[in-house]
């Protein structure tokens, strides 16, 4: 589809938008507009601004100063409320859902079905809420609590409870960065159908080639202002031109891990059963290789690795570190054998979202590097700041509550607690989700260093480019067994995919 | 995929669940009491029992409803003690009994809405409001009755001593309607439903558009309604109150309702739930009485058995070392 432009007006216009926070100016005199049935992309490095212009239009934030028009009437902020009536819906990059309610409870919260007699009407709630899910062409019983469902699922869920409000202007911020190969490609087409239908849509991502994919028009922001707004109507839009606007140098998007010989075996997992029922897995990691765990959405990937970390219990099988049997009760012992785990999902398992940076970033490193019993945290500032510096973590000081950073920066600091801890063996579960293209490069500059050092990882990812130039040799997990193994010079996507579906 | 079975009155049966295994700790004591005192299953005696537990039961299903919404009231007893007092003060004065108990109901409306507007305004923590405003009530009670005792001359008798069939009180009518009412509106109305959002996720709810002061306000002022209707069970059962009678309800409904499944943090627990930990609590007062326990140890073993009750139920959590 492509558009004239200049012979309409839009739907939506923000003029001179700007917001502070303390320390920070998020955004400053932003414009930006949006067309009827139109995808606009919104690319931009961790805290350039994406996500709070977003909150500024759903009402989230009220902006500094400037002025947003939609439809004609013009507004100088809005309330969640009012952004609701004038048709807007988001998906927001953090999840929150409500942990205690269903699927359909939560899709229908503020917009509760009622009978006749005014009473809560819960079948009709449930058929509607099945219906959704059935459009959007996905497996999930909609009676389920959230709370036991994958982050996979919970971004499914965050997607529906934005399409029933039926919006006129749909924002999705990093809808897909929970998902791998299969979901992004259901997300993709959702939002190209939706968009067909007339409505329109913001769309946030750091995945360039998806946003050149379906983007109408791209805009690059950077440090809370407008570098360029980018037509793409043939979908082939440079992605050297937006990186280098994004960064303002060019990346190498595509990185290419050094290649040096591997060790003898490290870890060795013989006969691990999570549960009672569960098949018996087996597998081993050499030192400095990094060892890829691929596999589709519940495949029982972040189970293994929770079992390796002590943040499950297993129940039987042996796990051996560098010759020694280990016996894994809780993370405690799984850190103090020298393992460091980055979490799949960072807001409640990864970090403690009201203390500051500093905090979050030594917490583990305290027990194994400063021994001390009295503690002074200041103290510790200059061991952190190089890490700050080479994650490119954007915060005005050291002191900043995580909970203020944004979703990129939130997740580098959980790359940074474990990288400052120094372990000798790393089990990352996705963990470079929401990460911009260049931190990304630095942080598989950092992966191969440690590797180097005969320090061995695991990673479980769907990122597959990361995966297929990252690991040195892939397990494919599926129903919770290793279904294959894929050497070194034959990983590639179509093996990868074949495998975690069984064909 | 994990089962998922139809929502009734006690939520989701399963053996792990708290209130299953309170029930059986209930039909444990039942059985061990009766075995030593056969008059334990009396009918009279259940009937006593749910006579004992009408007002705590009444005053439970408002902090049940709270502490799913993500609040606390620690200002029940004495909003209830005012209510009550505010009503003696009108029979004494020769008003009639629906002006006594309008006005009462009134004062736990008013009650209710104070700490609601000051929560929902201010964003202070409700368990430190609560306990100020408590005060607050406890001290404006203290005036009224300049510290004396309150006598009702009979006029609530009919609440207290009519008995449908001969057996059946009427106040547990009262007990009974308010159980359903906290029921129906926690899980069959919308307003129900967004309470359950906002103790789950305040954020969430205000970005789905809920108006969350408003919602706070309104359930604290039901609260204080309920605490009103709790004051009428209260002096129909006494015939007359004091301003010091309140204190230790607002802990006991609490207690009540931590051990019938419902948590501090919001977003969860049932009514039903919240029902079988009053039901518990009488019961264990009540198996004391028949057996003689001395009374000055009975304070101490109830403590125990709460606490016994408590890790029981949390045992599925403790097994899987899950925090
Ligand atoms: N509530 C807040 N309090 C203080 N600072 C904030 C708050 N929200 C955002 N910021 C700051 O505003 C800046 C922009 O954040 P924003 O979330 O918009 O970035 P983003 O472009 O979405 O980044 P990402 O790609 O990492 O999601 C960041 O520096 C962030 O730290
Ligand atoms: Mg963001």
């Amino acid at each position: 589809m492509s558009f004239a432009y200049e012979s309409k007006t839009p739907l939506v216009e923000m003029i001179n938008i700007s917001k502070s926070f303390p320390g920070v100016q998020a955004l400053s005199d932003i414009t930006f507009d949006l067309y009827k049935g139109e995808i606009h992309c919104l690319v931009g490095e961790n805290g350039a601004g994406k996500s709070t212009l977003m909150k500024v239009l759903s009402g989230a934030h009220n902006p500094d100063g400037g002025q947003i028009t939609i439809n004609g009437d013009s507004y100088p902020a809005l309330t969640p409320r009012l952004s609701q009536e004038l048709g807007i819906s988001i998906i927001y990059q953090e999840n929150d859902l409500i942990p205690s309610m269903s699927v359909a409870e939560n899709m229908f919260v503020g917009l509760e079905k009622t009978t006749r007699f005014g009473l809560l009407d819960r079948a009709s709630t449930e058929k509607s809420a099945q219906e959704e899910v059935g459009k959007l062409g996905i497996v999930l019983d909609v009676r389920r609590k959230v709370e036991n469902l994958s982050v996979s699922e919970q971004q499914y869920v965050k997607i529906l409870k934005a399409l029933v409000l039926k919006p006129q202007i749909l924002l999705m911020d990093e809808p897909t960065s929970m998902f791998n190969v299969k979901d992004v490609g259901t997300v993709l087409a959702l939002t190209q159908r939706i968009a067909k239908q007339g409505i329109s849509i913001i769309y946030i991502s750091h995945f360039l080639k998806e946003v050149v994919q379906i983007a109408d028009r791209i805009t690059v922001i950077r440090d809370g202002l407008v570098v360029n707004t980018y037509k793409n109507e043939s979908r082939d839009m440079d992605l050297d031109v937006i990186t280098m606007d994004m960064v303002g140098r060019s990346v190498d998007m595509f990185y290419q891990k050094e290649q040096h010989e591997v060790g003898e075996i490290v870890l060795c997992v013989r006969d691990l059963q999570l549960t009672k029922d569960s098949p018996k897995i087996s597998f081993e990691v050499r030192s400095g290789e990094i060892l890829g765990l691929a596999g589709m959405v519940g495949s029982g990937r972040t189970e293994i690795v929770r079992a390796l970390t002590g943040a499950d219990r297993y129940y039987a099988g042996i796990i051996e570190y560098k010759g020694k049997s280990l016996m894994l009760h809780s993370p405690e012992d799984s850190i103090q054998a020298g393992f460091a785990h980055i979490t799949e999902d960072r807001q409640q398992l990864g970090l403690m979202l009201g203390q500051s940076i500093l905090e979050n970033m030594t917490i583990v490193g305290l027990g194994r590097k400063i021994k001390n019993f009295f503690l002074n945290i200041k103290r510790h500032q200059p061991l952190v700041e190089p890490l700050i510096e080479t994650l490119d973590i954007k915060t005005p000081s050291l002191f900043q509550e995580v909970q203020n950073l944004s979703g990129g920066n939130q997740q580098k600091v959980v790359l940074g607690k474990w990288l400052f801890a120094e372990s000798d063996f790393y089990v990352f579960d996705e963990p470079t989700r929401g990460i911009d293209v260049n931190s990304k490069a630095e942080f598989y500059r950092l992966m191969s260093m440690l590797t180097k050092e005969g320090k061995s990882i695991i990673m479980v990812s769907s990122d597959m480019p990361e995966l297929i130039s990252m690991s040195d040799r892939v397990l494919v997990v599926r129903k919770g067994e290793i279904a294959g193994e894929i050497p070194h010079d034959e990983i590639n996507e179509e093996r990868i995919i074949k495998s975690a579906l069984g064909m | 995929m994990e089962q998922v079975k139809r929502k009734n009155f006690f939520g989701k049966i399963s053996f792990k669940d708290q209130r299953v295994l309170m029930i059986a700790v209930i039909l444990l004591i039942t059985v061990v009491v009766t075995i030593i005192s056969p008059k334990f299953v009396d009918i009279r005696n259940i009937v006593a029992i749910f006579q004992q537990i009408s007002v705590l039961g009444i005053l439970t299903m408002a902090m049940a409803l709270l502490l799913i919404s993500g609040g606390i009231d620690l200002s029940i007893g004495n909003i209830m003690i005012l209510s009550g007092v505010v009503t003696s003060k009108v029979i004494m004065g020769e008003g009639s009994v629906t002006l006594a108990i309008t006005l009462g109901l009134l004062t736990g409306l008013v009650c209710g809405f104070l700490n609601g507007v000051i929560i929902a305004k201010s964003r202070c923590l409700p368990l430190i409001i609560t306990l100020g405003t408590s005060q607050i009530f406890f001290g404006t009670s203290l005036m009224i009755t300049g510290g004396q005792f309150m006598n009702f001359s009979r006029k609530f008798d009919f609440i207290g001593r009519t008995r449908i069939f001969g057996v059946f009180p009427v106040m547990l009518i009262f007990l009974i309607v308010m159980v359903a009412v906290a029921f129906i509106l926690l899980n069959y109305t919308r307003f129900g439903r967004r309470i359950v959002a906002i103790g789950g996720n305040e954020r969430n709810a205000y970005l789905s558009g809920i108006n969350i002061d408003r919602y706070k306000i309104i359930l604290y002022s039901i609260s204080g309604v309920i605490c009103a209707i709790a004051s009428i069970v209260f002096v129909s059962r006494l015939d007359s109150i004091t301003a010091t009678a309140g204190s230790g309800y607002e802990l006991r409904a609490l207690t009540a309702a931590i051990i019938g499944g419902i948590t501090f943090d919001g977003g969860r627990g049932t009514i039903g739930g919240a029902f079988i930990g009053v039901l518990l609590l009488g019961i264990i007062n009540n198996a004391m009485n028949i057996l003689s326990v001395w009374p000055y140890a009975q304070t101490a073993i109830s403590g125990a058995i709460i606490v016994i009750a408590v890790i029981l139920s949390n045992l599925d959590n403790i097994r899987k070392d899950r925090r």
